[in-house]
């Protein structure tokens, strides 16, 4: 039961942030979706009984499904890329929480 | 020439050489690289285009795991055209992006080579998850030419298309997730009929949730008329040559995996398509510059496109096919033009531009050919578009036919009057007296006096012109090259050889 509450609590706290206006808040229910996400393609490997994926350690029939596993490890690295762009951008970008722009000498007649 | 075994190259050759023109930042070597690989792609497809015409599918099993486990590659006649016609577009806009000087910016030439590597390994992945990963490779660089070639502002809006599609790939790899939760593979040639498990249904309904977003189906399509148009035209053209077009891609494959063609949301889909149609043309009026009113065409051409997919018989899915060529290559000859004018006169606007068919000859008769062939008219390749559609939703029988017909002519109509507007505002009227000339440091100068040496250059107008003329060539060739649409949608009809050639 642990799981799918852990999966809603991030969803909830994620769909919150984003909602925020400020870039990092929304960097940061960005992130916190990705390891909603994550959890969730873990559980596809039926953790409730199953043990680690390793046949030798847990026997064939209880080991874990490797597969979910796999996709997890691809997936938090892409979050992590994702998350170090972001927090770049919010960095260059307009000043986090005003609508104010950076005086660059830019004119903006199309 | 090209083999099973150097499929996975169209994917890693791309990102090899963004590596390559990363570590070494000669400006010559970068631009071999930024014109050679689209080149080199283009080849290979057309090689895989040929190829197809004895063997429909050809897959390549990574890693030499068995079947079903290992992640496949694979090839046939949809997904080499679509490499084709996506790399040959990019060419062009790159092109036009060397003409403006942008490919000068800090490491746009990598990211646009990554971008492209990502498209490919989109378009020849036959592994769900294998997509979401090459949809992020596709997007990563996109925020960062966003941010490259973008002034502050542009800064500003390139987050909405951000947020906007980083949610969207994550609720795709939730859906994923799902998927292998309840058919226990993401392989699509193993969740071939996958869908007729009423689970299934609904986890891969997230899939396609997330791909329609992307897609920007109505009414998930706001994202888009907001974002594309603040990105330089070039980066536009880019954009919409392979954004979209990869989710549509991806809904035409599951759709035509999973569920055979029987989708339990037919209904719902035909609603989403029948607002694409419309909203998509009629929000064009609301614009008052050129690429805005351009990328809510872009709207109304998904809806076409994906009109093909819901009716999902052969001859529909070859016309629907047949409408995202034509659309690639046809908004790219608009955004570019466009992109053409705004580079020389500064600005996009309609009361800022007049006159325009007394200055640049060549420019207007290309830019009256592109704008026929948007709205369907002849001599164009949107007219054997549309007349595919037409014919499709005629065959479709019933009250679809009726609907749907309606509903394409309304939506050609409402485009042609828009497009009257833009064609009025830019090209009739007085001549400019002034302009807004390009400055390295501030984006635009202040008004200058026009003087009449001022044109859109030559360098400027090719890419536009190519494009154009190849849309010409559609319509001319258009037997032929329905031909190999048809084969291309046969190859989504009848799974066996797909299934056959990756289970081995």
């Amino acid at each position: 039961m642990i799981l799918p509450l852990t999966i809603g609590v991030l969803t909830a706290g994620a769909i919150y942030l984003m909602l925020q206006r400020g870039m990092v808040r929304i960097i940061f229910g960005l992130s916190l979706l990705a390891h909603a996400a994550n959890l969730l393609i873990l559980s596809a490997g039926v953790t409730a009984w199953r043990g680690e994926p390793f046949p030798e350690a847990a026997g064939a029939a209880d080991a874990g499904d490797p597969l979910p596993q796999a996709f997890v490890l691809t997936a938090i690295v892409i979050a992590l890329a994702v998350t170090v762009l972001m927090l770049a951008m919010a960095v260059i970008g307009h000043n986090d929480d005003t609508k104010r722009m950076p005086e660059t000498g830019e004119t903006h007649r199309r | 020439m090209m083999t099973a075994a150097l499929l996975p190259f169209l994917a890693v050759l791309p990102i090899a050489a963004s590596a390559a023109t990363v570590l070494w930042r000669n400006a010559t070597w970068q631009r071999v690289w930024l014109l050679g690989i689209p080149v080199l792609t283009a080849l290979a497809a057309l090689d895989l285009l040929l190829q197809h015409r004895d063997t429909p599918v050809i897959a390549e099993n990574v890693g030499a795991f068995v079947p079903g486990v290992a992640i496949p590659f694979v090839s046939d006649t949809f997904s080499a055209l679509m490499i084709l016609v996506t790399s040959f577009t990019v060419l062009m806009c790159l092109v036009f992006m060397t003409a403006t000087g942008e490919n000068r910016y800090r490491l746009v030439t990598p990211l646009v080579l990554m971008l492209l590597g990502g498209v490919n390994g989109a378009f020849l992945t036959g592994d769900l998850f294998n997509l979401f990963v090459f949809v992020e490779v596709m997007l990563l660089p996109s925020y960062a030419l966003i941010a490259v070639t973008g002034t502050w502002r542009r800064l500003g809006i390139g987050r909405t298309f951000v947020v906007v599609n980083l949610l969207t790939s994550t609720i795709l790899l939730i859906g994923v997730g799902l998927v292998y939760a309840t058919a226990e593979t993401v392989n699509l040639a193993l969740l071939v009929g996958a869908g007729s498990d009423p689970r299934t249904m609904l986890s891969s309904g997230v899939v396609l949730l997330a791909l329609s977003i992307k897609a920007a189906i109505v009414p998930l399509h706001t994202w888009l008329p907001r974002t594309y148009p603040a990105t330089s035209a070039s980066v536009m053209a880019l954009f919409s040559a392979l954004h979209t077009k990869v989710a549509l891609y991806a809904l035409y494959r599951i759709t035509s995996t999973l569920y055979e063609g029987q989708p339990p949301w037919i209904m719902v889909l035909a609603v989403l398509v029948g607002l694409s149609l419309v909203v998509g043309s009629y929000s064009t009026f609301s614009e008052r510059v050129m690429r805005r009113a351009l990328s809510w065409q872009m709207v109304a051409g998904v809806g076409h496109i994906m009109l093909g997919l819901m009716l999902f018989t052969q001859f529909s899915l070859g016309a629907g096919i047949f409408y995202m060529i034509h659309h690639i290559i046809t908004m790219g000859a608009l955004i570019l033009g466009a992109g053409a004018i705004e580079q020389t006169y500064g600005s996009g606007r309609y009361e800022r531009l007049s006159g325009i068919i007394r200055r640049d000859r060549l420019l207007t008769i290309g830019y009256a050919l592109a704008l026929m062939s948007l709205i369907g008219l002849p001599p164009s390749s949107g007219f054997f578009g549309k007349v595919g559609l037409v014919q499709a939703s005629a065959q479709a029988g019933g009250a679809w036919q009726a609907v749907f017909i309606t509903l394409i002519f309304v939506g050609a109509l409402g485009s042609l009057v828009a497009m009257q507007r833009l064609w009025v505002g830019v090209f009739w009227g007085p001549d400019m007296e002034d302009y807004l000339p390009d400055s390295p440091e501030t984006g635009r100068g202040a008004k200058v006096k026009l003087t009449d040496d001022i044109r859109v250059t030559p360098r400027l107008l090719a890419p536009m012109a190519v494009l154009v003329l190849t849309q010409l060539t559609m319509f001319v060739l258009a037997g032929p090259l329905m031909q190999v649409t048809t084969r291309a949608a046969e190859g989504l009809v009848e799974l066996a050889p797909y299934v056959q050639a990756v289970t081995g």
